[in-house]
């Protein structure tokens, strides 16, 4: 594993690209994921320095998820094309638009279980992390949201 | 809009938040030079570092936090003012640098040699030896070649304008090619058969 980021620099370099992009994934649109990335980097601001028995990025994502759920935020319908390509990678002939509507139908904490495993590709293990839950409940959320994602499209 | 050009706003706003919080303390950039790339960086009290290359070395990262704590941020906008004086330096329409420089947090000696060398104007030249004696200490010439040697902001602490009494070029922690380059920038051309090789 690297060494943990010394700096707020190094930290932001590192991982900037990706929790924006994971942002996008959880929120659907540009505005509320340039909220969601400036409060999980300020977060991560004021907390530090990152814990030093974890992952500093299962730490970031962790931060982005809760603020994601927790937050009462109103998401925007509108979204534009440059933000779906960057949210939602095209796959098996489903447009990101389609994707991107059923991920918005989801719960906050479905939605995170889902970007993580479906989009994102993230073992169980890290889900599981980033969520504050057992593996095995990691797995029970992703399938419940799986299943609701699979039909919503239908 | 490119997903890099949406990650550059949305990076801008978390630093400007980041700064009215007090969280960000020193701006950092990457710029070009004729000298290859420099890392630079200016503090709340002037030019905090100014790095050979793309990322400044561990000993001065580790120097960084220690006095600056770990708000070290890559903000362009912030750092320009140094990145424009060092721009002007290198195309010679600059001859002195307006911004301060802070090397606080050096020991007192320290930054005595760093205020001499400041002092060596445009063009000069001094020896390890002359720059120990302004630094009050004139029987340690070698301590003041090693304060020299770990100036944490060469081009703006002008280190390069120092040379051995033997008038061979020294040594330079940006490397020799490198400080030929800026001591004919400022002095026009090398001196008659180049500068000489140590023996």
């Amino acid at each position: 594993m690297r060494e943990a980021a010394r700096t707020f620099g190094e930290l932001l370099e590192r991982h900037e690209r990706e929790i924006f992009a994971y942002a996008l994934r959880l929120t659907g649109s540009r505005a509320d994921a340039e909220d969601l990335f400036q409060d999980t980097f300020l977060a991560a601001f004021r907390s530090w320095p990152p814990p030093r028995r974890d992952n500093e990025r299962a730490w970031l994502y962790r931060i982005a998820t809760n603020r994601a759920i927790d937050g009462s935020r109103r998401r925007r319908a509108t979204l534009s094309l440059a933000d779906l390509r960057l949210a939602a990678p095209e796959r098996d002939g489903v447009t990101p638009l389609d994707l991107a509507r059923a991920i918005r139908r989801l719960a906050p904490g479905q939605r995170a279980a889902f970007v993580l495993r479906a989009v994102e590709d993230r073992p169980y293990r890290e889900i599981a992390a980033v969520l504050g839950c057992s593996e095995e409940a990691a797995r029970t959320r992703v399938s419940e949201a799986m299943k609701k994602v699979r039909s919503s499209m239908r | 809009m490119s997903g890099s050009t949406a990650v550059a706003e949305a990076r801008e706003r978390l630093l400007a938040r980041a700064r009215s919080e007090g969280l960000a303390t020193v701006a950092y950039d990457r710029i070009d030079s004729p000298v290859g790339p420099l890392w630079i960086a200016l503090g709340p009290k002037g030019v905090a570092g100014i790095h050979f290359g793309a990322e400044p070395s561990e000993g001065e990262l580790r120097r960084l936090v220690r006095l600056y704590g770990p708000g070290i941020v890559p903000d362009r906008r912030r750092v320009g003012p140094l990145a424009r004086e060092l721009d002007q330096y290198f195309e010679g329409r600059r001859r002195e640098f307006d911004l301060p420089v802070d090397i606080a947090g050096l020991s007192p000696f320290h930054q005595r040699v760093l205020r001499a060398l400041l002092r060596v104007p445009y063009g000069a030249v001094t020896t390890y030896q002359r720059v120990a004696r302004i630094a009050g200490n004139e029987k340690a010439p070698r301590a003041a070649g090693r304060a020299v040697g770990s100036n944490p902001i060469p081009i703006v602490v002008p280190c390069h304008r120092v040379i051995a009494s033997d008038g061979t070029l020294g040594g330079y922690g940006g490397g020799l090619p490198a400080k030929r380059l800026l001591l004919e920038l400022e002095r026009g051309e090398a001196p008659p058969g180049g500068w000489p090789k140590r023996a």
